[in-house]
């Protein structure tokens, strides 16, 4: 029973960890308030009349015209990133899938790539996104139909097949830089290396739903995840209708990480390292990893988001590229502790 | 045998079930029958089909013929629906997150999920995991455990699923020699309280002990049905395996014996 209280102190430590990280977020800046005031400001639009207002000069717009955007859609893509990289290990029963491996980041930056370069604006200025986000999804579907024989779908050859998407994305990704012009070239290297620097209510608008979709279905799924776990037919056995679940885990992995992706371009790692995380708090069990996980998700993005435009005066760092070294040299260690405990990857 | 002798049999009962597996046929034309209270015991040399018939009667593998359960074709039946009738424990148990032994028998319960049977849960996992002797290890991670302490753990998940039919696939095969008496000993519990069970075993000796009825399999076709007793002769068996054997009442018991010429 100790560890029934372990898994929702956790949950519950996560989401007030979460709290706290978003006030000092969003009072960290040019305009510095403090988190009371930042509480004050949420708590006096909600028609609280507590706690103290922002006493700085444009505190209140600097906070909801700039910062709040910034951080409520850090949350979101952090959630939907951290989510998707658990749900994605649960269907591949693999600990070292995430997202990318399905080929959903590479896709999405082909299309995002190919809309800069050809100049396109049909959908306006989210024309970047909407790109993107389509050539998630088309990836995505295009790796699943790749890798479907005889109504199934084996893992190696789904990611595998991934692979093989990827460089495929990649060898795309190098012919439109080669194409296009310096300013191409520039937005398309800025957009691969993922920032928050874009954000816009409208941003929020657009991927909010999209993560909250994919964060129910995501815990309506766990219970057969789990069961997943003890393989393809076991779960059957176990009345899991396993394709069903796959393709429904697949397209949720997609929405996911694709809505996430568009607005921020590539932020690396969040998928995969989090869950891990999780899961060596609190064992493989969904129904908190996969919550956990997208709070998890939500406070390194906001963390990491605070650190790149705070950590060196008048510039910004690329998150992407941030997220990538603390994430690098830490997935680096998770694989090898994990290969302990677990005695090889089998 | 006909289809509907099968029809009216409870328990589970196949007709003309037969398999191909890459072009060719592993099994073929197998009829078998298992009632209530039933052990009966799927026996054969390497590549007799005895796997690919318990897979096509969990319902795994694509058949010709008719595979019945409860009295109606096992393609009607929903997944779910199926997994509250039959269990099937595989071969091989395998694992790809490092879960509790006690999470992992839990799963069992996962077909009763939201119904009445539900409150029966923690009984159900409890006698399991009693049963099996794995009670000690509810806590340790799954990964952990020995080949033979998996085997346990699978069969535990296996019976915690209290379904009325039970498929296994070698469950003494990981085992050493007490614990393979224990996993029968538990398998004939289980009938005696009205399960029929249909499990794969490579030790004829085991299945002289306790199995009611012997299937002898050879090259995907049923050479030969009935108590063990009865179909376990020097000269079906030598046949079967391609190696001479000698048979011979154990002194005591009287259980038939196998062993081979040497």
């Amino acid at each position: 029973m100790l560890k029934a209280y372990a898994k929702s102190g956790l949950i519950v430590g996560l989401a007030l960890g979460l709290v706290v990280v978003c006030l000092v977020a969003a009072g960290k800046g040019q305009v510095p308030i403090s988190p009371a005031e930042v509480a004050g400001s949420v708590l006096h639009r909600l028609g609280l009349d507590l706690g103290p207002l922002p006493s700085a000069v444009q505190g209140e717009n600097a906070l909801w015209l700039v910062r709040f955007p910034r951080v409520v859609l850090a949350v979101t893509v952090g959630a939907a990133l951290g989510c998707a990289g658990a749900l994605m290990q649960g269907v591949f029963g693999n600990p070292l899938a995430e997202p990318g491996v399905v080929g959903v980041s590479s896709g999405a930056a082909v299309g995002a790539a190919a809309a800069i370069v050809s100049g396109v604006t049909v959908a306006g200025i989210w024309t970047t996104a909407a790109a993107a986000f389509a050539g998630g999804i088309v990836t995505t579907f295009v790796v699943y139909a790749m890798s479907r024989a005889q109504g199934r779908t084996e893992v190696v050859t789904l990611v595998l097949t991934g692979v093989a998407v990827n460089a495929t994305a990649g060898a795309l990704l190098g012919l439109l830089m080669f194409m296009t012009d310096d300013d191409g070239v520039r937005a398309i290297a800025f957009w691969q290396l993922g920032s928050l620097a874009q954000a816009t209510w409208g941003a929020v608008a657009v991927a909010g739903p999209c993560a909250v979709a994919g964060l129910i279905v995501s815990a309506v799924l766990s219970r057969r995840l789990d069961l997943l776990a003890l393989g393809e037919r076991p779960a059957q056995h176990l009345g899991v209708d396993t394709e069903r679940l796959r393709i429904t885990a697949i397209v949720v992995t997609a929405l996911l990480t694709a809505s996430a992706v568009a607005f921020t371009g590539i932020i690396s790692f969040v998928g995969l390292v989090v869950p891990h995380l999780i899961r060596m708090a609190v064992g493989p069990g969904h129904r908190v990893l996969i919550p956990a996980s997208a709070l998890g998700g939500a406070i390194v993005v906001v963390t990491g988001d605070l650190i790149a435009r705070t950590a060196i005066e008048y510039q910004e760092l690329p998150l992407g590229v941030l997220t990538a070294v603390v994430g690098g040299p830490a997935f680096f260690w998770l694989l090898r502790r994990t290969r302990e405990r677990a005695g090889g990857w089998g | 045998m006909t289809t509907d002798d099968v029809s009216g049999t409870p328990g589970m009962a196949a007709s003309g079930v037969s398999v191909a597996l890459g072009g060719r046929t592993v099994v073929d034309g197998v009829d078998l029958r298992v009632g209530p209270g039933e052990v009966i015991a799927l026996v054969g040399p390497n590549g007799a089909g005895k796997s690919s018939l318990l897979a096509a009667l969990a319902g795994d593998l694509a058949h010709q013929g008719r595979i019945e359960i409860d009295h109606r074709n096992i393609r009607t039946w929903k997944p779910v629906e199926l997994a509250r009738r039959r269990a099937v424990l595989p071969q091989k148990a395998a694992l790809s997150f490092p879960f509790t032994v006690g999470e992992v028998v839990r799963m069992g319960r996962a077909p009763w999920h939201g119904r009445p049977e539900s409150a029966d849960d923690e009984d159900a996992v409890v006698e399991a995991m009693r049963q099996t002797e794995t009670t000690g290890f509810a806590a340790r991670p799954f990964p952990a455990l020995s080949g033979g302490e998996q085997a346990r753990v699978a069969l535990a998940r296996v019976l915690a699923q209290r379904t009325p039919v039970l498929l296994l696939d070698e469950p003494t095969a990981a085992l050493d020699l007490r614990h393979q008496e224990l996993v029968l000993r538990t398998v004939r519990e289980r009938s005696a309280v009205g399960a029929a069970v249909v499990v794969v075993l490579h030790d004829l000796g085991l299945a002289a002990a306790y199995a009611d009825r012997a299937y002898v399999l050879a090259a995907g076709r049923v050479r030969a049905e009935g108590p063990p007793r009865e179909v376990f002769t020097a000269e079906l068996l030598g046949d079967v395996y391609q190696h001479e054997v000698e048979v011979f009442d154990h002194p005591r018991t009287g259980a038939p014996m196998v062993v081979p010429r040497r």
